[in-house]
């Protein structure tokens, strides 16, 4: 702050008497408060009148600012620190160290908060030349510091063992700049509090203040086993939730996985067949295809069976009497047999949602070609 | 005989340190004497009441009052706390059904804290596997910013004394198992509840080693502590400090937060950027018209200007 020292030296080379502006200053402010009075008690109707001139002297301050009631009253010397500290206190809040600074000056102004309503409608029009330059400004925080420090010297507990109140104060270290951070946040509490833990083990054994409890101390808990039951329940539940879900997706890849093992085996079938085809051929030409005649045919049978080994073709039922007797029904009960029951009906393994999506409303499949009108037909034609 | 001789004598002795322990705990009560009185008002929500009874849980030393049945006349409150002979105020004071103010007080003579509760999760909600012994004495701890201010100073010291459980207090219990925890950020205080878990460090295995060496890697771990952890507990509350005053429900006001913004403030706020919207387009409809004929006018004028200008 250059200002006020400047100021001050500058008063000094001037020869300002601060002392007799004070006094002049006060002496003003008596007669102003008689002459209002007068007018008041004369022509109470005229009171606008008779605060203009006031208003006039306050040039550009906005009369809802707060005056610069103390200072008016002190010394050089406070009047300059209280400019600091006004300088200071544009924001809302009031740095820290300048009320360190001023706290005897405040101390001061705390006696005289009492008439402070007064003393205010005053001071506003008696803003000096010299604090001309000075900016009002608008308290916007209460904070009245002196007043604080007594309430908190008269409540503290007074100094003594650790034990005696088990209190610590220390970092909450790596508070994140956004505090909706839940994670970084506990965290930074977490670690806040793990270390006042660390330090209050130390420090309780040193006063031999027992700290851990031993295993066959049992009391009542904060929460009752009931709770504990229910946390644990739900911790549980949501471990078979894990595991579930983990096994379902596992099923859905085998499954996955499995459509290629079928086809890989319809392939290896394929192939099977072929090889056996091959080998009956291997035989005919074996044989020499003049030899297969009526005679040599049950012979012929027996070399093919022996070459298809493992296949016993008589006991293989016919395919398409099977299916034939599959579709149109030889043994067993006809009756009702190829009507709805209560299983077949709440089968919905024939249901797809997807593939009634996949279909328009006529169940004619999206994005299939439409085919063109008649004229388009026509017209390829020619 | 003289068996029966050193008994007495120990006895005596024992005795003798007892009373020296009994004096400490005279003198311990005699310097941080507290008693909370607890209460809420009339008009608290379930959840309000939850955080209530777990914090209650959490605290020996204070007495459970039945609500209170006037919304105004809190001075009500000083002489309960002399009736029941505390010296602390609890208070909780619901307002609209929705919104938790609370209040903390130093019975006769003040000063009086009143904060609004945000973020509230009682244990119930919060499912932590935490757990302390019902009424052991909590370590508090505090952030450093507490120091930054006087008014940050005052409201520890308030915390300490409602949340802190006083030595000898009468349902205490010896053994200290959890951690209170305050923290300023944002402007306003968390507070947050830890259990302390002490395990044994992990043990090396002795396998391989000589005898005098795995004697000094026993001498060693039962020379290193137990590990030290946390497992929080519960319940999570946010306070904002609004004021702060003098006196014990009253007296002038030594400190005021004029960050805080109501919630009243902030509901009405929402309730009139809705309003806006809809005069937004009413606005918004007269202006068009406006325009319109503003622009009929200037095309009318232009086309007279042009029938001018050909039939000069």
């Amino acid at each position: 702050m250059v200002k006020p020292k400047l100021k001050t030296v500058l008063a000094a080379e001037k020869g300002v008497d601060f002392k007799q502006q004070r006094i002049n200053k006060q002496r003003k402010l008596a007669e102003k408060k008689k002459a209002q009075k007068k007018q008041t008690s004369q022509e109470p109707e005229d009171d606008t009148d008779s605060e203009d001139p006031e208003v006039e002297d306050q040039d550009d301050v906005p009369p809802a600012l707060v005056p610069a009631d103390a200072e008016v009253k002190k010394s050089k010397k406070k009047a300059a620190a209280t400019e600091e500290d006004k300088k200071e206190a544009e924001g809302e809040w009031e740095d820290e160290e300048s009320e360190e600074e001023d706290e005897d000056e405040e101390d001061e102004e705390e006696e005289e908060d009492d008439d402070e309503s007064d003393a205010a409608s005053v001071a506003l029009s008696d803003i000096s030349e010299l604090d001309a330059d000075v900016i009002p400004h608008q308290t916007l925080t209460i904070n009245n510091t002196a007043a604080l420090t007594a309430a908190l010297a008269r409540i503290e507990t007074p100094k003594g063992p650790f034990s005696l109140v088990q209190r610590l104060t220390g970092p909450c270290p790596n508070l994140p700049k956004d505090i909706h951070d839940d994670l970084a946040r506990e965290l930074s509490f977490y670690q806040q509090a793990l270390a006042a833990a660390k330090t209050a083990r130390d420090l309780l054994r040193k006063e031999k203040v027992p700290f851990t409890r031993p295993t066959d101390y049992f009391a009542e808990m904060v929460k009752s086993d009931e709770h504990m039951g229910q946390v644990k329940g739900r911790l549980l539940e949501i471990a078979a939730n894990k595991k579930a879900a983990q096994d379902a997706r596992k099923m859905r890849d085998a499954k996955k996985f499995g459509k290629k093992v079928q086809q890989e085996k319809l392939a290896s079938r394929e192939q099977e067949k072929k090889k056996m085809l091959e080998r009956v051929e291997s035989l005919k030409r074996k044989r020499g295809t003049d030899d297969v005649g009526a005679a040599d045919g049950a012979e012929f049978d027996v070399a093919l069976e022996e070459a298809i080994s493992g296949k016993d073709s008589k006991h293989n039922p016919n395919a398409k009497r099977a299916k034939r007797d599959a579709k149109y029904g030889h043994g067993g009960k006809k009756k009702r047999a190829k009507s709805n029951t209560f299983e077949s009906t709440s089968d919905m393994t024939g249901f797809s949602a997807k593939a009634m999506k996949a279909k328009g409303p006529t169940g004619v499949k999206k994005g299939g070609k439409k085919r063109l009108g008649k004229s388009k037909r026509a017209g390829g034609k020619k | 005989m003289a068996s029966v001789f050193k008994t007495v004598t120990k006895d005596r002795n024992v005795e003798k340190e007892e009373d020296i322990d009994m004096q400490d705990l005279a003198q311990a009560r005699k310097e941080n004497k507290q008693r909370v009185l607890t209460l809420c008002s009339r008009g608290v929500t379930f959840r309000q009441r939850h955080l209530l009874s777990d914090i209650l849980s959490l605290m020996p030393h204070a007495r459970k009052d039945a609500k209170l049945d006037t919304k105004s006349n809190f001075g009500l409150l000083t002489e309960l706390a002399d009736l029941h002979n505390c010296n602390n105020i609890l208070f909780f004071e619901a307002r609209k059904r929705q919104d938790l103010y609370v209040w903390i007080s130093k019975a006769p003579n003040g000063p009086t804290v009143k904060m609004h509760v945000q973020n509230m999760h009682t244990m119930n909600e919060l499912h932590f596997t935490g757990n302390c012994l019902k009424g052991s004495r909590p370590i508090l701890s505090f952030d450093e910013s507490f120091d930054s201010a006087p008014h940050w100073q005052l409201l520890r010291e308030m915390l300490t004394h409602t949340f802190g459980v006083p030595k000898g207090a009468r349902k205490s219990k010896p053994f200290i198992d959890h951690v209170t925890s305050f923290s300023i950020a944002d402007g306003k205080i968390w507070y947050r509840n830890y259990e302390i878990k002490e395990e044994e460090p992990t043990k090396k295995s002795t396998e391989g080693m000589t005898e005098e060496e795995a004697a000094a890697q026993r001498k060693k771990e039962k020379k290193t502590d137990t590990e030290l952890s946390l497992v929080e507990i519960g319940p999570r509350v946010v306070f904002t400090p609004i004021i702060i005053q003098e006196g014990c429900f009253g007296g002038p006001i030594i400190y005021e937060n004029k960050e805080f913004v109501s919630p009243n403030q902030v509901r009405a706020d929402l309730l009139k950027k809705k309003a806006g919207k809809h005069l937004k387009r009413v606005d918004d409809k007269v202006k068009k018209a406006v325009k319109t004929k503003e622009l009929a006018e200037k095309r009318v004028a232009s086309q007279q200007e042009m029938l001018d200008s050909l039939f000069q």
